[in-house]
């Protein structure tokens, strides 16, 4: 008994070990000027962005693997990191574990098959793009964002006068504190939570074809909402102002159209889905 | 013979070359540029069939005009990165200009939908759309499976949703022609599905 336990010690010694010798870290640096463009394609792992200190963007990857490679280009202010997939690499031996560190003011395109994509504390243009990988994006502000996925969940926080382009499957999308002239989310079936003002008199046109759409918006809230549902259910807990004329016709439970609060520097609010729910609350003021 | 009668027989029997049909075209431009544009598309899509590999030539051109602007490298283990996609993708490869096909035809369609025109004439145009919801999907989902097996039932029951989508959105733009947002729900829902397609392709190639 004692020996079979020692025996699984030792094999469990050796996996630990072995995976540690074939765990390595690479650490790169690049000088960049104002506004530089960063783009990291990793098909497996994660890649964490921050900003930076100075004008440099500093590169730490961790190889789970001999059988993956870092590849790394500048060309003038652009900066490419690639993980280069050796002869018989999976997911797990493939993978690459990325923190990136950038000038704030430089623009990032990201790409994972798997892990998760984050960026934070930028004020570039933000692309994040990838199959399965979650993404989280905050205090992004004055930029594009525009996320891809399947059904990775997506999460973003604090997004200040954004141009935000969101195209997802069947993830969950959750906008908090999310503004600019151009908020939209298109998604199939994926879930809709939007926590925000809709503000900056900007277009905010959430979409699902049989996800729910959720909006939560504080009483001060300025916007022309319409929603829609053409099998699903709308409801509205915020009285609205009815609008003269609305170029579809209101089908009591399955739409409603009208003004929150002032008409004036108000924003415009699209809630559109074909199966799913829709529902606009009122914000507690724990929330 | 009338407009819609022209689209009737057009679908049922023949190409524009009866004499019912020629008479009509010469005194109708609406149909004879109907007829033009699907001439077109049909030429294009014969054209993709019998091509059996683009030129080598091709691959290096882009490859040597890439390389002279900076935006790729040579490969250190010297495997040629465009010339991987045909390979890899075999007849799949044709999946990128098949889908600006759909979106073309969509184009055309959507076009046509905000045009205002009887709406028998617009439901002639839906068909090749709708029919092409179904456009290359096994052969997608075979390539998922064979690069990437674990992902083969996601990939799977997104598409299943998109398609579904599809048809619903185009069910709606049917009862509804001239609503905006059943058409621009048409059009969301295809380019998810082109997103689908452009997501399994970037897999592939890596």
């Amino acid at each position: 008994m004692v020996n079979k336990r020692a025996a699984k010690l030792v094999a469990i010694g050796v996996i630990v070990a072995g995976t540690l010798v074939a765990e390595s870290r690479r650490e790169y640096h690049f000088a960049v000027g104002p506004r530089a463009g960063v783009s990291v394609m990793n098909p497996y792992g994660s890649i964490l962005v921050r900003p930076s200190t100075s004008n440099t963007v500093v590169v730490n990857a961790v190889l789970h693997s001999d059988k993956v490679e870092v590849d790394n280009n500048q060309n003038g202010n652009r900066v490419d990191i690639q993980s280069h997939l050796l002869a018989g690499a999976d997911a797990e031996s493939g993978r690459v574990d990325y923190e990136v560190l950038i000038p704030a003011d430089a623009s990032v395109s990201l790409h994972s098959n798997t892990g998760s994509l984050r960026a934070e504390k930028l004020h570039g243009d933000v692309s994040l793009e990838g199959p399965g990988a979650d993404v989280d994006v905050r205090d992004v502000s004055d930029a594009h964002v525009h996320v891809k996925t399947m059904n990775g969940a997506v999460n973003l926080d604090n997004i200040q006068n954004g141009h935000v382009e969101v195209d997802s499957l069947s993830g969950e999308v959750t906008l908090k504190g999310v503004n600019g002239p151009l908020v939209q989310v298109v998604s199939t079936s994926g879930r809709i939570n939007y926590i925000g003002d809709f503000g900056n008199s900007g277009e905010y046109r959430l979409t699902s074809h049989s996800g729910d759409i959720e909006a939560t918006i504080p009483e001060w809230t300025s916007a022309d909402v319409s929603a829609r549902s053409v099998r699903g259910e709308v409801h509205d807990d915020i009285p609205l102002q009815p609008k003269n004329h609305s170029w579809f016709a209101i089908d009591k439970g399955r739409a409603f159209a009208g003004t929150v609060g002032r008409v004036a520097a108000s924003s415009t609010v699209v809630l559109r889905t074909f199966s799913g729910k829709i529902h606009l609350r009122k914000r507690s003021e724990k929330q | 013979m009338n407009c819609v009668e022209l689209q009737q027989s057009l679908a049922e029997v023949e190409d524009g070359n009866s004499l019912e049909q020629r008479a009509h075209l010469r005194s109708c431009p609406a149909c004879s540029a109907l007829l033009r544009e699907l001439r077109l598309i049909a030429a294009a899509a014969a054209e993709l069939q019998s091509a059996n590999e683009p030129s080598p030539r091709v691959w290096q051109s882009i490859q040597f005009a890439l390389r002279e602007e900076g935006l790729i490298r040579p490969q250190r283990n010297a495997r040629p990165t465009l010339p991987s996609f045909s390979a890899r993708w075999g007849s799949m490869r044709w999946l990128v200009p098949a889908a600006a096909m759909l979106l073309l035809a969509l184009g055309i369609y959507v076009r046509r939908a905000s045009l205002p025109t009887p709406l028998t004439q617009q439901a002639k145009v839906l068909v090749p759309v709708a029919n092409a919801s179904d456009l290359n999907d096994d052969d997608l989902l075979q390539e998922v499976a064979a690069d990437a097996p674990a992902m083969r039932t996601q990939y799977e029951e997104n598409l299943r949703q998109v398609n579904e989508s599809i048809r619903d959105a185009q069910g709606v733009v049917d009862e509804s022609p001239n609503d905006p947002d059943a058409r621009r729900s048409l059009m969301d829902a295809y380019q998810q599905k082109s997103m689908l397609f452009e997501m399994a392709m970037d897999r592939s190639l890596q």
